[in-house]
């Protein structure tokens, strides 16, 4: 399972690292990066959060 | 420490706020090479009973609006002398900080997220499609009989008011925001008081059972145990108001009118509709809804050079840093080239809008269905009318439209 952000459409809004602090965190310019490669299944219930949190839509989650 | 500098006064800049209200832009672009800019926020005299003008360090740059907006600990949004005075209500969420902040803000994210958003646009579009039914075509202040009514009649729709509360809801939601300018502290402590009650008994009707509605899903919301107060939800319910429908009018109008004056783009998106979202972030840049909000330092802090002391008002130009043209070259043409994801209209960080999807939304709905109905638009006879006494926000009061159903 891994997190993508998409940054075309990110539009740095900082809602992601504010809310899931454990999954993604932000660069000084506000750009969100996703910590971890690869998440366990633990983390799926934040990682969909994070997912439906976005005001943009540019997380998705993938099962790969 | 040195002695408190002289706050510059926006007389001396513009003559009077009702100028500096219709059309910020031009001192904003005279300010913001020497920002942070020590000046009066609020002049004396505007606040009934406040006799003594505020100061606030104003932040014009983005690079510092946007820095200041991250940085929440240095930039408090909890402590506002306006509140502390007893001349605005202390509101949830918007005017407070982590842990609660955090906490509210998971509550209420999932009623307002993109994907819930988009679920409801269907029945935004009948609203609108209802609303424009209504006017027919011909001459219309739109103001009146489109960009005020839609959001609220959506917020009510929301929340779960019956239609036939829409009236005195409206009167509430009016009273609430123009109460800093024009009403007495008694009349808003009467219209407080009906919408403490009012709210109150919906909340416990909701409790006893449940209905598809916002206030429902508030009274059930739920995370790790933790769930709202009534009263948590009774303020939530008025921040809607405050936050969420002149905002969206003014977003709505603005647009309107870049593109009354703008035919050739609109005989475009006619023909090209994915030119209507680009639209609508440009409009949010070039004319933001929201132009400025307070924070207060916390702590000393270095901001462009100057040194601003803790426990200080910041006033953060959202609609100035919009304009900086180190951001955005040529500020002052609207354009649909630009990189959208860097403008601040709707906040940066822990206070980001929450009603960002749903506003995009309205206006996304309210475009395509004018441009559905209408081959051309016309200003009416009369000019459109800037509202003048609020520097918050940035929209029109009255806006005549004449619209074109036939013909080209
Ligand atoms: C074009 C329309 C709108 C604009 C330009 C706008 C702008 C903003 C801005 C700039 C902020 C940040 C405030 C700060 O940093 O102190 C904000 C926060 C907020 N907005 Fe909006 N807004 C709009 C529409 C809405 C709508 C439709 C709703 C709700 C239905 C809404 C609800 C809120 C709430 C609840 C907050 C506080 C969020 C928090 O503190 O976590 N807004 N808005
Ligand atoms: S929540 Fe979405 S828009 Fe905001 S920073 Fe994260 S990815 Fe970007």
């Amino acid at each position: 399972m891994r997190l993508v952000i998409d940054y075309r459409k990110c539009l740095k809004s900082g809602q992601c690292s504010y809310l899931h602090a454990e999954l993604i965190t932000a660069d000084p310019d506000g750009t969100p990066r996703v910590i971890a490669e690869r998440l366990g299944e633990d983390l799926r219930a934040a990682a969909e959060d994070a997912v439906d949190l976005c005001p943009s839509g540019a997380i998705s989650l993938t099962e790969e | 420490m040195d002695a408190a500098p002289t706050p510059l006064s926006l007389d001396q800049l513009r003559g009077n706020l009702a100028a500096f209200v219709t059309n910020p832009y031009p001192i904003y672009s005279e300010l913001r090479e020497q920002s942070p800019t020590f000046m009066e926020f609020v002049p004396a005299g505007v606040v009934p009973g406040l006799d003594e003008p505020l100061a606030a360090w104003g932040f014009m740059r983005h690079a510092d609006v946007y820095a200041a907006l991250r940085d929440h600990e240095t930039f408090t949004s909890a402590r506002n002398p306006l509140v502390e005075k007893g001349f605005f209500p202390q509101l949830v969420l918007i005017m407070d900080d982590p842990p609660r902040h955090t906490r509210f803000r998971r509550l209420v994210n999932k009623a307002f997220t993109l994907r819930r958003v988009e679920s409801l646009e269907p029945w935004i579009a009948r609203i609108a499609n209802e609303l424009l039914d209504d006017i027919g075509s011909g001459e219309t202040d739109i103001v009146q009989t489109y960009t005020t009514p839609l959001p609220v009649k959506v917020i009510t729709r929301l929340l779960g008011i019956p239609g036939e509360d829409y009236v005195t809801f409206k009167r509430w939601s009016d009273t609430f925001i123009s109460s800093l300018i024009s009403i007495s502290l008694e009349e808003r402590m009467q219209n407080t008081m009906e919408m403490v009650e009012y709210f109150g008994k919906m909340a416990a009707a909701r409790r006893a059972q449940g209905a598809e509605d916002l206030i429902t899903a508030l009274v059930e919301a739920e995370i790790d145990g933790e769930s709202l107060q009534d009263w948590e939800i009774l303020g939530f319910c008025i921040l809607l108001l405050i936050a969420g429908n002149e905002t969206t009018t003014n977003l709505v109008g603005n647009a309107l009118s870049i593109l009354v004056e703008r035919p050739d783009l609109w005989r475009r998106m006619r023909e090209d509709r994915s030119l209507v979202e680009p639209v609508i972030e440009e409009t949010l840049r070039y004319e933001s809804p929201v132009q400025q909000l307070l924070r207060m330092t916390t702590r000393e802090v270095t901001v462009s050079g100057i040194t601003i002391p803790a426990n200080e008002l910041v006033a953060i130009f959202f609609g100035a840093a919009n304009r900086d043209p180190k951001e955005f070259p040529n500020p002052d043409e609207f354009r649909l080239d630009r990189d959208l994801r860097n403008p601040v209209s709707f906040g940066v960080g822990i206070h980001y809008c929450l009603g960002a999807p749903l506003a995009r939304a309205e206006a996304k709905i309210t475009l395509n269905a004018f441009l559905d109905r209408f081959p051309r638009l016309e200003y009416g006879a009369a000019p459109g009318v800037r509202q003048s006494q609020s520097p918050v926000v940035y929209g029109f009061e009255k806006l005549p439209l004449r619209l074109h159903t036939g013909g080209r």
